[in-house]
């Protein structure tokens, strides 16, 4: 038996201290040069960044080694998405872009065919790539929302229909298109294809909201697919994506705790600093209560976000573990920064400072990859159904 | 040519570093503990010289108390080849580190034994210097440049006013100065080969050596709180107060 004791593997400690130290001596001053609300870097910034965050083997960290990929299991993922979101587009960019981007990992439950046309050069090349699920009819909900239909003719599928809010659409190379196949409202009627380019009869419409980096809706008129680029097997998308959106909290909560640390610690910095009323606002008790509480605060909610990849590496129940780490880590990270601009004052807004963009941003971050209530239903129903007891 | 590298075990030159209420040293619970960045940059040297052809073996060396292997393991994932762990718990003075990196000279037979000028935790500039007076070797320290030329060690001092350059015969010291090079980041292949690279477990008694402490810290205490600053309206009010109020001409 164990005596209790535990701790990050020490070989994880320093691939942190390794991202640290790359998110601050590298990333962080490109990112200076950048205006306020930017979402990638120039291009002359960027190259060398990614260039030596491939050397460094942080490229693609979470996808599988085989592809290209770093092949972090989840814990190894959710202490360096936690750095990685450490920079003022973090939110949305993770390290501004240096570690690139992962393909949607369903893309790895393709063929052979699929995975070399289109997973592997993805990882290889930087390329961008987007998932479309939610649609005007609601995206909490996909199983009775997509009314997207693909129908079967030939050789093809043509497919019709819109999607919304699909982040990275505008300029992807590609993307993963869930439409419907079999009855409305059936579970098992949903396909997955893969979108190539931007072929004929897509359009595509940029939304603006409240964060820097815009969704886009997408309207599908006659869209032609190859049979080759179905993803899967006619009815099996739902499974395939589930993969994709439980394992994608743990990293997704993961940076949310890692922008409500770097905004707690510029607040600590300035409290440090900062004289009011003839005393540091350090001073303060309720400033420090404030500082108090976020801290409590953030411990509890990494901690959760651990047990989630915990949980999976285990072979445990992750979805549940994973929806109370997206809620709690999300929620938390929306209060810290709140408090955190609260600290600030006037700066705290001003577009001179992260915390106003992480502010904004933080606000979405309760509602996308599933809002907070519908992964308390989850919760809730698991719970009541007699399962989830530990 | 066989490398010695020693690093020490120091609080993260990100942490603030505060004062123990009783005035004994500086406080370390809790505090996030790194390897001396001069050292770093020793590593980085070594490694540099084992990249080149020059250096055949690296060998990292740690006195402290066992968490030290962390450093050792910082070491080995930057690209040294072992390490060697002197296994203390107590304080370990300048002079006790120099003894017992000169016995494990005498163990190890490098040609080369390169640290850092200072750790920068007390600052105190002399384990180098010491092994190198012990072992009566050539010594290069405040290294800005170091290379290999023919039998000997080309290295370039930063001295008050300019640049030195020394001839050194090996074997040799060398301590490094923040200017020789940057150094790398711990990569994750290398972090995973780290893994598997030894990590040998002595104590100073196994070496021969007494570390027990010659010094004695009266009483650590904060710097001074720095003035606010002011300004002056001419040359004749600033040389007035440079001579009266400083009192430094």
């Amino acid at each position: 038996m164990s005596n209790g004791a535990w701790a990050l593997p020490e070989e994880l400690k320093m691939l942190r201290d390794t991202a640290r130290r790359f998110m601050q001596n590298d990333v962080k001053p490109a990112e200076d040069r950048a205006p306020h609300d930017a979402c990638e870097l120039p291009v002359a910034d960027l190259a060398p960044l990614q260039k030596k965050a491939r050397d460094l083997g942080l490229w693609c960290y979470r996808t599988p080694t085989e592809y290209g990929g770093a092949g972090l299991d989840l814990l190894g993922q959710a202490v360096i998405a936690e750095e990685a979101s450490k920079c003022r587009m973090g939110a949305y960019i993770p390290a501004c872009g240096a570690f690139g981007a992962d393909p949607p990992n369903a893309i790895w439950l393709g063929n052979r065919d699929q995975i070399e046309r289109f997973g592997i050069p993805a990882v290889e090349r930087g390329q961008k790539v987007f998932v479309a699920i939610s649609e005007p009819s609601g995206g909490a909900d996909p199983a009775r929302g997509i009314r997207t239909r693909a129908e079967h003719r030939g050789g093809r599928y043509v497919l019709n229909g819109s999607k919304m809010w699909i982040s990275g659409a505008g300029s992807a190379d590609w993307g993963l298109l869930f439409a419907r196949t079999g009855a409305q409202g059936e579970r098992g009627g949903i396909t997955c294809f893969i979108i190539d380019g931007n072929p004929k009869g897509l359009t595509k419409r940029r939304i603006g909201v409240i964060r820097a980096w815009s969704p886009y809706e997408l309207h599908l008129e006659d869209v032609e697919v190859p049979v080759e680029n179905r993803l899967g097997e006619e009815g099996q998308g739902f499974q395939l994506c589930e993969k994709w959106l439980v394992e994608g909290r743990v990293p997704y909560a993961a940076a949310c705790v890692g922008i409500a640390q770097a905004a707690l610690e510029l607040a600590m910095d300035w409290a440090r600093q900062r004289e009011a009323f003839g005393s540091k606002l350090a001073d303060k008790q309720a400033i420090q209560w404030m500082i108090a509480d976020s801290e409590m605060e953030l411990r509890a909610a990494r901690l959760l976000v651990w047990q989630a990849a915990w949980t999976a590496a285990l072979g445990g129940d992750l979805k549940t573990d994973a929806s109370v780490a997206k809620v709690v880590a999300t929620e938390t990270a929306g209060r810290v920064v709140d408090r955190c601009v609260q600290i600030f004052g006037g700066l705290g807004v001003a577009q001179e400072m992260p915390l106003e963009r992480w502010y904004r941003e933080m606000r979405i971050k309760r509602i996308g990859e599933g809002p907070s209530e519908v992964h308390r239903m989850v919760l809730a129903r698991t719970l009541l159904g007699g399962k989830g007891r530990r | 040519m066989k490398l010695l590298v020693p690093v020490k075990r120091v609080v993260d030159y990100n942490v603030k570093v505060r004062v123990k209420a009783d005035g004994t040293g500086v406080e370390t619970a809790n505090v996030k503990m790194s390897m001396n960045p001069f050292d770093e940059i020793a590593v980085e040297e070594a490694v540099r010289l084992k990249e080149k052809g020059v250096a055949t073996e690296i060998v990292a060396v740690s006195c402290g108390p066992t968490a030290c292997q962390e450093q050792i393991r910082t070491a080995l994932a930057m690209g040294a080849d072992r390490g060697i762990l002197v296994e203390h718990d107590g304080v370990l003075e300048p002079l006790a580190v120099a003894k017992l990196l000169k016995a494990l000279v005498a163990k190890e037979n490098p040609e080369l034994v390169i640290l850092g000028k200072q750790a920068i935790d007390d600052d105190m500039n002399a384990t180098g210097q010491m092994l190198a007076a012990l072992l009566g070797w050539a010594q290069g320290t405040f290294a800005s440049k170091v290379e290999k030329d023919g039998d000997k060690l080309k290295v370039t001092r930063e001295v008050d006013g300019g640049l030195e350059t020394v001839s050194l015969k090996l074997p040799a010291i060398v301590t490094t100065d923040l200017r020789l090079n940057e150094p790398r980041y711990a990569s994750l292949p290398n972090i995973m080969k780290a893994r598997k690279k030894p990590i040998e477990n002595v104590k100073p008694a196994d070496l021969g050596v007494d570390v027990t402490p010659r010094l004695t810290v009266l009483k650590v205490e904060e710097p001074a709180k720095r003035q606010a600053g002011k300004k002056v309206g001419s040359v004749q009010e600033l040389v007035d107060k440079l001579r009266n109020e400083a009192k430094v001409i």
